[in-house]
């Protein structure tokens, strides 16, 4: 789906990523540890199926209400490994699904 | 005050290894195993010691032996180094074993028997060389040092002021078997050719070998 995406037409929605502190994250997390975050940005504008052109259509026509239906979203479709690192008063600990690994107009 | 306050060798060999996605992986595919307790235990010991073989296997010494033989200047530095391997569930037990029959269970086991003589032979202390290893080879002094994490002999370091390491054992009750304990043990606490080894890494002064 990401090589889809790069070619097709929502080549705006891609992984992007910056070098953060945990601390950053504002979880609660006392720490000096880092990380990096990748997350999914760009526009799904361009109907990527027929599902999402009939209900561009249909909004138009105001057969549908637009706040009702939602359009295709630049969203995470599968996430990175956990992350580990160990906190300030010695204690470890994991997160899971926090950074994107590959991103969608889903 | 938190323990871990200033920056450190240790802290930046933790942010290196996060910022690298293998070391990042296999450090928390140890981390997990090390951290979970179950019904009735603190951890499964099985599956932290396999997970930690992993991590030496798979990440290289840059990054696993950054963490593992970090130099240090103050005490949140090596309190860090010390919780490299998570020592409540990889080291620690309810009761210390006398050495001797440790490395009796040791023997019982293919990877811990052939890792325990690789340690013996490439960490031979000898006073008469330059690096004070008769093998004159730190990396493989080192490879063989961390190849026994993860498994019943794990080692780790022992208090915050040295690089004095043992395995969780001690020589009570050793009976006429004192002498022969004591050396065993003595070969982890009171060895200069691992000392040396390990501070060559921490100091990155044993160029040549990396």
């Amino acid at each position: 789906k990401g090589r889809r995406n790069q070619k097709g037409k929502n080549r705006g929605c891609v992984l992007t990523e910056i070098h953060l502190n945990v601390t950053d994250l504002d979880l609660g997390y006392e720490t000096k540890e880092e990380l990096i975050f990748r997350y999914c940005s760009g526009s799904c504008d361009a109907a990527e199926t027929t599902y999402d052109k009939i209900l561009k259509n249909l909004t138009r026509k105001k057969k549908l209400v637009p706040d009702k239906v939602r359009q295709a979203c630049c969203r995470p479709t599968a996430f990175d490994d956990d992350l580990s690192f160990l906190d300030d008063n010695l204690v470890y600990h994991i997160l899971k699904k926090h950074s994107a690994k590959r991103c969608g107009c889903v | 005050e938190p323990v871990l306050s200033k920056g450190n060798n240790c802290l930046d060999a933790a942010k290196a290894c996060n910022l690298n996605d293998t070391c990042k992986r296999f450090r928390s595919a140890y981390i997990t195993p090390c951290t979970s307790s179950t019904s009735n235990e603190i951890c499964n010991k099985r599956k932290c010691h396999k997970a930690l073989r992993l991590f030496f296997d798979k990440v290289p010494p840059k990054h696993s032996y950054g963490m593992l033989f970090c130099s240090c200047r103050d005490i949140a530095c090596t309190e860090r180094r010390r919780q490299t391997i998570v020592p409540v569930c990889s080291y620690e037990d309810r009761e210390k074993p006398n050495c001797l029959n440790l490395q009796e269970s040791c023997k019982k086991n293919y990877i811990c028997r052939s890792r325990l003589a690789d340690f013996f032979t490439n960490c031979q202390p000898e006073s008469r060389s330059v690096s004070s290893c008769l093998k004159e080879n730190y990396a493989d002094c080192l490879l063989a040092y961390s190849g026994l994490i993860g498994t019943v002999m794990t080692p780790n370091y022992i208090d915050s002021n040295s690089l004095s390491v043992a395995p969780w054992c001690d020589c009570s009750n050793s009976g006429n078997d004192i002498d022969e304990c004591m050396k065993f043990l003595n070969f982890f606490q009171d060895n200069i050719c691992l000392k040396n080894a390990i501070q060559a890494f921490g100091n990155g002064t044993d160029v040549n070998v990396w």
